[in-house]
């Protein structure tokens, strides 16, 4: 599967054909870096400034950069697919092999990156648990009541992060939920889900 | 145990027979047991027929204190000898206390004033009830094609409060390893569970 780059975006990609390779090094770790923690007019003026050319240049080569890594990972594309796909950059070797190592480099965590973008239910992350005796309370004294108390930390798709729940449940509903969902991973087990892993690929 | 006085006036009431006949009291204790465990807060368990001949008001007052002296029993998990002193003290019958003990001790007045009464009150953690699960397959998303991942929905079905009969479910998903720590954990805490119950 190859990638079809857009003129405009051929355009941007056009100014690293200009520049000396350890510039074009350079604007791939700025793009990874952004890639994590988001863009940075600073660093666009300076790297302008340092190179003699407008900040508008630099920032569409960057973002450009970007945008095909980006896309590259959205995809998977195998190392000869993206070579093809940049081939249409009429680039030196040396340059489509930079940007092949960028782009290697990076693309597994970009994908969990882009991962996390997907609407999504909280996500488990660990669970503690407490056996405690229910011994008094005002209402009723004298009881014992064995209670199994949980902590289910939830992690959130959105920025807000971490959740914790409290939860508790009785010995026989501990059990219950065990046998349930012990025949929830039997169910990835079975025939049927075996055959659609198969077949889905 | 300690009672106020408008429960021990109720009380005696109840204890003389010149208000309650034998046959009378055994009814009215029958009907207080019923108002607290069957239908709590209706007025309409006091109309019965053997009840009518009395004097209302009467009625009312010792069925209050019976109500509140049998709630207090269940709570403090008193014993034969110390309801039967406290009876004593009210000018109840040997025969009374004795038909009053059989009464609060029979399984399933006693099971069902612990569990139906009591313990439910007070604060207490949301309490799961059941769990239900989805396996789905991601294939792609908008950001992120070829994702091809199994991974299960979770959702707990959880009860807040017994009397609101408030509950709120807890949604989660997680992929197939994560549902092995978490049924992992969850022997752990089944195993502890056991070992406590050879204890």
């Amino acid at each position: 599967m190859l990638l079809v780059l857009s003129e405009q975006h051929k355009g941007h990609l056009s100014f690293l054909s200009t520049v000396e390779p350890e510039v074009v090094a350079e604007f791939g770790r700025i793009t990874l870096d952004f890639l994590k923690r988001g863009t940075s007019p600073k660093i666009y003026e300076a790297a302008a400034r340092k190179l003699g050319v407008s900040v508008e240049r630099v920032q569409c080569a960057v973002e450009g950069l970007m945008f095909l890594v980006l896309e590259s990972c959205r995809r998977t594309l195998s190392d000869t697919d993206f070579l093809d796909s940049v081939l249409v950059l009429g680039f030196s070797q040396d340059l489509n092999n930079t940007l092949l190592q960028l782009y290697l480099q990076q693309s597994a965590q970009v994908r969990s990156v882009l991962a996390q973008l997907a609407p999504s239910l909280p996500v488990y992350h660990s669970l503690e648990w407490r056996l405690d005796v229910n011994m008094s309370s005002r209402a009723l004294r004298q009881q014992l009541c064995p209670i199994i108390t949980l902590c289910l930390n939830l992690t959130s798709g959105d920025a807000s992060g971490k959740v914790c729940k409290l939860l508790q449940a009785r010995p026989s509903t501990l059990l219950h939920l065990l046998s349930v969902l012990e025949k929830a991973l039997d169910a990835m087990k079975s025939n049927h889900s075996r055959r659609i892993l198969r077949n889905i690929k | 145990m300690e009672s106020s006085e408008s429960v021990q006036r109720g009380l005696k009431l109840l204890a003389d027979p010149c208000v309650f006949e034998p046959r009378s009291f055994s009814v009215m204790l029958d009907v207080c047991f019923r108002s607290v465990l069957v239908a709590p807060g209706d007025a309409s368990v006091l109309d019965h027929p053997e009840l009518k001949n009395l004097d209302q008001i009467l009625v009312k007052q010792s069925h209050t204190a019976v109500v509140t002296f049998v709630l207090e029993c269940v709570k403090l998990n008193t014993d034969k000898s110390t309801l039967s002193s406290c009876l004593e003290e009210l000018s109840f019958s040997a025969e009374r206390i004795e038909i009053f003990h059989n009464k609060l001790v029979s399984p399933v007045h006693a099971l069902f004033c612990n569990i139906i009464c009591l313990f439910s009150l007070g604060r207490r953690l949301p309490e799961i009830n059941d769990v239900s699960w989805r396996l789905q397959y991601q294939i792609k998303s908008a950001q992120v094609d070829k994702v091809d991942e199994p991974f299960y929905l979770i959702t707990l079905n959880t009860e807040v409060n017994k009397e609101a009969e408030s509950s709120e479910d807890v949604n989660f998903s997680c992929t197939v390893e994560q549902l092995q720590d978490l049924v992992g954990k969850l022997k752990d805490a089944a195993k502890s569970l056991e070992r406590a119950g050879q204890m």
